[in-house]
C-alpha cells in the first residue's frame, strides 16, 4: 500500500513538473484568439494548402492533410515529401472532422475564411491555430514556425528568401536595363472568364521583386473578373504571366476566343510576344514558402538569370 | 419499410392504423439514430459506441460520439421534422399538393439573407449571425407576401402566385450576389444553399429543439383548423371558422418552422414537398393523423440523406441537401406506383 502512495506521489510530482516545466507553453496569437502549445508538436494536421507547404518546408511532416484542388489528392510538388501513411481529410471547405479527431493530433492548423464555424470543435481536439489568409506567405511561415516550435527554421527560410529576392532584383535590373521595371499582368484564364490579379500570392511576390503591377484604381480587392472581351485593355502590360485553370478543353477554347480578338492583339505584351504560360499550382494554389521559391525558380529560368541558392538548406524539400 | 403499411393495415380503425404507423416509424427512427451514431469516417465498433454512449467519461471516442455524430444526427431529425410539418401545413393551407416552403418564397427569403451575410458580409459579419439572418429573412419575406397578396383577406391562390413571383425575384437576387462575390464566399454560399449539417454543434441543436418544441404542439392544436380550411372557404366560413385569421396563424407557424430549419441547416428543399405525400400513402388524410407521420418521415429522410452525404464519398463530407431528393424522389415514385396498382 505504501508503495502505491509513493508511486502516486512520484507520478503527481512528475506531472506537475511537466505542466510547469522548464519550457513554458508557447502562446500563439491568431485571428480567432490565442492558443497555448506545449513542446514541439509531433502530430500535426494541416487543413489549409498553404500550411501543408509551409510545414513541409520547416521539416514538419503532417500526419493528416486536406486534399489539393487539382492533381488530387496532393499537388505533385508536395506529394513526394509526404509519407504514404498520411491521412487525407477531404476538402479544405469541409474537412473530415472525425478523421481529424481519430488522428489524435497535437496541433491543428486551419484557415480563417474556411474554418470559423468548426474552430470550436477543432479546439476541443487539439490546440488549433488559424492562418490569417489576408496576410502573405511570410506571415504564414512565421505563424507555422511559432506553432510548431521551429521559429529558427522559419527565420532561416525568410533570410534565404530575402537574399534570393535581392539577388533576383540585382540580376534582372542589370539584364533588362531601362526596360526594368516591367509592367506585369498576372492573368488566370478560366472556362467562362478571365481574371487579373492585383493582390494575392503571386502578385505580392512579383511586387516584392520590383515588377510594376497594373493600376489598382484604389481597389483593395484581389483583382478583377473579366467576363467579356471588352475588358481586355485592362490586361495592358509589358509581360503577361498566364495560368490556365479548370477543364482543359473549355479553358483552351476561351483562350483561343480571347486571343483572336483585336483588342488582345493590340496588347503590348502580345505584340512583343511576351505572354507566358505558368504553372497554376505554383502561382496560385500552393501558397507557401516552397511554392514561392518554385515561382522564383520559374522566373530565374524565364529571364535566363544565373540560378542562385544562398544555402542548400532551402532546397531540401524541393522534389 | 414496405412490409410496414401492410403490417399496420391489419388494424381495424383509422386511429389504430395511424398509431401503429407512428409506432413503427418511431422504432425505425430510433434504430436509425443508433445506426447514424455508430457509423462515420473513423471506424468505431458497435459495442464501443454503446459503451461510449452510456459511459462517455470512460470512452476514448467520446468526442466523436458526443461532439460530432450525435448533435449532427439530432439536428437532422429536428430539421427534417420541422420542414416536413411546415410543408404539410402549407399544402393544406393553400389546398395545393405542390405547395412547400421552397416553392412559395419563404425559403428564398432565408436564402437571400444568408447569402448576403456570406458574400457581401464575408469577413465583416461573423458567420455566427447566419441563423438569425436566415430567420429574419424568412419572416420578412412571408410578411411581404401576405401584405402584397392582401385583398380583404388572403386567398390561397393569391398567396401561392405572389409567393412564386417573389421566390423567382429573390432567386435572381441570390444569383446576382453569387456572381458578384469571390470564389471562396460563393462556394461557401453554394454549400449553405444546398443544405448541410456538417459540423453541427450543440448550440444549434438546442436552438432548433426550442423552435420544434414550440411549433409541433402548436401544429397539433391547429390541426382541426387546417382540416376545416381544406374543405374550402365557403364551408369553412359556414362552420364558423375565421378563415383569414386561421390562415395567417398557420402561415406564421409554417414560417417559424421553415425559418428555424433553414437557419440551422441551410437551404434544404424538397423535404417539405415530399414528406407529406409519403405520409398520405401511409395513413388517412386527416391532419392529426398526418402530422406525426409527416414529421417522422421528414426526420428519416434528412437523417439518411446526411448519412449518405458523410459516408458515401469518404473522406469527403458532402452536403445532405444533395441526397434528399436522391432518396426521397424514388421512394415517393415507388409509393405512387404501388398505390395506383392497388
Amino acid at each position: 500500500m505504501r508503495f502505491l502512495y509513493v508511486m502516486l506521489a512520484l507520478l503527481s510530482g512528475l506531472l506537475t513538473n511537466a505542466a510547469v516545466g522548464d519550457e513554458p507553453a508557447r502562446r500563439v496569437v491568431h485571428p480567432f484568439g490565442e492558443t497555448l502549445i506545449e513542446g514541439q508538436p509531433a502530430r500535426v494536421v494541416s487543413l489549409y494548402q498553404g500550411a501543408t507547404d509551409t510545414a513541409l518546408a520547416l521539416g514538419v511532416t503532417p500526419i493528416g492533410v486536406v486534399e489539393s484542388w487539382v492533381e488530387r489528392p496532393m499537388y505533385h510538388y508536395l506529394r513526394d515529401a509526404l509519407p504514404e501513411t498520411v491521412r487525407y481529410l477531404g476538402l479544405e471547405t469541409q474537412p473530415d472532422l472525425e478523421g481529424v479527431a481519430g488522428l489524435r493530433p497535437d496541433l491543428i492548423i486551419g484557415a480563417d475564411y474556411r474554418h470559423e464555424l468548426v474552430y470550436p470543435l477543432l479546439s476541443r481536439m487539439a490546440p488549433t491555430v488559424i492562418v490569417n489568409t489576408g496576410l502573405d506567405f511570410k506571415a504564414l511561415l512565421t505563424l507555422v514556425g511559432a506553432a510548431t516550435d521551429r521559429e529558427d527554421a522559419a527565420h532561416q527560410l525568410l533570410i534565404q528568401w530575402n537574399t534570393r529576392v535581392a539577388d533576383f532584383k540585382r540580376q534582372i535590373s542589370a539584364k533588362l536595363g531601362d526596360a526594368w521595371p516591367q509592367r506585369v499582368a498576372i492573368v488566370s484564364v478560366r472556362a467562362d472568364h478571365v481574371r487579373l490579379y492585383y493582390h494575392g500570392f503571386a502578385a505580392s511576390i512579383l511586387a516584392e521583386l520590383g515588377f510594376s503591377l497594373p493600376d489598382k484604381q484604389g481597389r483593395d480587392s484581389w483583382g478583377i473578373k473579366l467576363s467579356s472581351r471588352e475588358g481586355i485593355p485592362a490586361l495592358e502590360s509589358d509581360v503577361m504571366f498566364m495560368f490556365l485553370q479548370g477543364a482543359e478543353a473549355s479553358v483552351a477554347y476561351t483562350l483561343a476566343q480571347w486571343a483572336q480578338h483585336p483588342l488582345w492583339q493590340n496588347l503590348t505584351a502580345v505584340r512583343n510576344d511576351q505572354v507566358f504560360e505558368v504553372d497554376p499550382v505554383t502561382w496560385n494554389m500552393g501558397g507557401g514558402i516552397i511554392a514561392a521559391n518554385h515561382l522564383l525558380d520559374e522566373l530565374y529560368a524565364h529571364y535566363r538569370l544565373a540560378p542562385f541558392y544562398p544555402e542548400e538548406g532551402v532546397r531540401v524539400n524541393h522534389p | 419499410m414496405t412490409a410496414q403499411p401492410r403490417l399496420c393495415a391489419l388494424q381495424h380503425s383509422d386511429a389504430h392504423q395511424s398509431r401503429c404507423v407512428v409506432a413503427v416509424l418511431s422504432v425505425i427512427l430510433l434504430a436509425s439514430l443508433l445506426l447514424s451514431v455508430s457509423l462515420g469516417s473513423q471506424p468505431t465498433a458497435f459495442m464501443d459506441v454503446l459503451h461510449g454512449l452510456i459511459r462517455p467519461q470512460h470512452s476514448d471516442i467520446q468526442l466523436i460520439l458526443y461532439e460530432l455524430r450525435l448533435p449532427r444526427t439530432l439536428l437532422a431529425i429536428f430539421v427534417g421534422a420541422a420542414l416536413a410539418v411546415s410543408g404539410l401545413i402549407l399544402q393544406k393551407l393553400v389546398r395545393n399538393p405542390l405547395a412547400s416552403p421552397d416553392v412559395i418564397g419563404i425559403s428564398s427569403g432565408a436564402s437571400v439573407a444568408a447569402v448576403l451575410v456570406l458574400t457581401l458580409g464575408a469577413g465583416v459579419i461573423s458567420e455566427r449571425w447566419l441563423p438569425l439572418a436566415a430567420m429574419a429573412g424568412a419572416a420578412l419575406v412571408a410578411l411581404g407576401i401576405v401584405t402584397l397578396a392582401w385583398s380583404r383577406g388572403v386567398t390561397p391562390t393569391r398567396l401561392v402566385l405572389m409567393g412564386i413571383g417573389i421566390a423567382a425575384a429573390l432567386g435572381a437576387v441570390t444569383t446576382l450576389l453569387l456572381v458578384l462575390s469571390t470564389d471562396t464566399s460563393a462556394m461557401h454560399a453554394y454549400i449553405w444553399m444546398t443544405g448541410s449539417l456538417y459540423a453541427t454543434q450543440w448550440p444549434s441543436v438546442i436552438g432548433m429543439v426550442f423552435w420544434v418544441a414550440l411549433g409541433l404542439p402548436l401544429a397539433f392544436v391547429m390541426a382541426r383548423q387546417l382540416d376545416v380550411l381544406s374543405l374550402g372557404d365557403e364551408l369553412a366560413i359556414g362552420l364558423g371558422s375565421q378563415v383569414t385569421m386561421s390562415r395567417l396563424k398557420l402561415l406564421g407557424l409554417s414560417v417559424i418552422l421553415t425559418g428555424a430549419a433553414i437557419a440551422y441547416a441551410g437551404g434544404l428543399s424538397f423535404i417539405g414537398l415530399i414528406a407529406p405525400h409519403i405520409a398520405r400513402r401511409l395513413v388517412a388524410n386527416r391532419t392529426t393523423a398526418l402530422l406525426p407521420v409527416t414529421a417522422l418521415i421528414g426526420a428519416l429522410l434528412l437523417l439518411y440523406a446526411d448519412l449518405i452525404g458523410r459516408l458515401a464519398f469518404l473522406p469527403r463530407d458532402l452536403p445532405a441537401g444533395i441526397f434528399v431528393a436522391g432518396i426521397g424522389a424514388p421512394f415517393l415514385i415507388y409509393l405512387l406506383y404501388r398505390w395506383q396498382r392497388h
